[in-house]
């Protein structure tokens, strides 16, 4: 299994002196939590508003190609904030979270989230009008919303579970 | 007369404050965080549309319309879950510091958005359809997006503290 694969590359990254550095400091961790929530927000928050646009619920008055290419840029920031914070974060205590369950769903999910955002999701939210059945338009904008909030349920449920 | 202090331990001591802090914590507090995206997560664009830094083509109004609903569903979600949440721990939050600065920063966003509608707002049809609005929507969209963000960040540090 791939898991079994990245074992040794996280216990050295664990006992590395950087991620040692990095997992002592509360602070540290508080300050890339901060930063990973602002990711969130700006991930989450563009991901609703093309999902629910591509669901025919919410902004209907906007093309969706506009608003898909609008929000991208931010949607993007708030993706490369959640990820650099969140390998940080990973960082200073790879070898306990990288046990932990809902850390490995929550980079299974990541991963399939990614992969259909940039092949699925992108082309069907950048078509012209008409191109693809409204009903495919709108089986994207459910399945986008699933996929990038069942990431952050997973997140949320590495705290706690 | 009884002290805050006494009020939020009697919150404590409810039905309600007792099922949050000995089974619902971890649900509700997910609802909390997730419900960042809708919150916070549709005002930025709204703000970013004040600064002219997105959705450009699109009149103010049109953004403002389109998002109003969202805003409104996703504070009342924050609220709802903030203040269940608070019942489990209300004299801890009450004493701490990065809670009290999250409760202020709030009501500044709040003032700074009460202040926007009632000045630059009024005059909302004389610049909707500008890709750049003037400066004091600038202002307000700016100071907005900074509030929230630092709403977050006391957030999660007093959860931390916690």
């Amino acid at each position: 299994m791939v898991w079994a694969t990245l074992q040794p590359f996280v216990e050295w990254l664990g006992s590395s002196e950087f991620g040692q550095w990095l997992g002592q400091s509360t602070n540290r961790i508080a300050g890339l939590f901060v930063m990973h929530l602002i990711g969130l927000t700006l991930l989450l928050g563009g991901t609703l508003v093309i999902g629910l646009r591509l669901l025919d619920i919410g902004l209907r008055s906007q093309p969706v190609s506009g608003l898909a290419r609008d929000i991208a840029p931010w949607r993007m920031a708030g993706l490369i904030l959640s990820v650099i914070s969140g390998a940080l974060i990973f960082t200073g205590g790879a070898v306990s979270y990288f046990e932990g369950p809902w850390f490995r769903w929550k980079m299974t999910l990541l991963a399939i989230a990614l992969i259909f955002n940039f092949t699925a999701f992108r082309t069907v939210a950048y078509a012209d009008e008409g191109r693809f059945h409204p009903w495919l338009r709108r089986t994207m904008g459910g399945l986008t919303l699933l996929l990038w909030f069942s990431v952050g349920v997973a997140g949320r449920a590495i705290g706690f579970f | 007369m009884i002290t805050v202090v006494e009020w939020c331990k009697a919150l404590e001591d409810t039905r309600i404050g007792e099922i949050v802090r000995e089974s619902a914590f971890p649900y509700v507090e997910g609802a909390h965080v997730l419900g960042l995206a809708l919150s916070v997560g549709t005002v930025v664009w709204f703000d970013l549309r004040l600064l002219g830094a997105t959705m450009r083509t699109r009149p103010v109004e049109e953004v403002f319309r389109n998002l109003k609903g969202w805003m409104i569903a996703g504070f009342s979600l924050m609220f709802l879950s903030g203040a269940l949440l608070f019942t489990a721990h209300a004299a801890k939050a009450y004493a701490n510091n990065y809670f009290r600065a999250k409760i202020a920063l709030i009501v500044l966003a709040g003032v700074n958005t009460a202040v926007y509608h009632v000045t630059i707002d009024r005059r909302r049809s004389e610049w909707s359809d500008a890709a750049v609005p003037p400066v004091g929507a600038r202002a307000a969209g700016l100071v907005s997006l900074v509030l929230w963000f630092s709403v977050i960040a006391a957030g999660r540090i007093f959860a931390y503290d916690l």
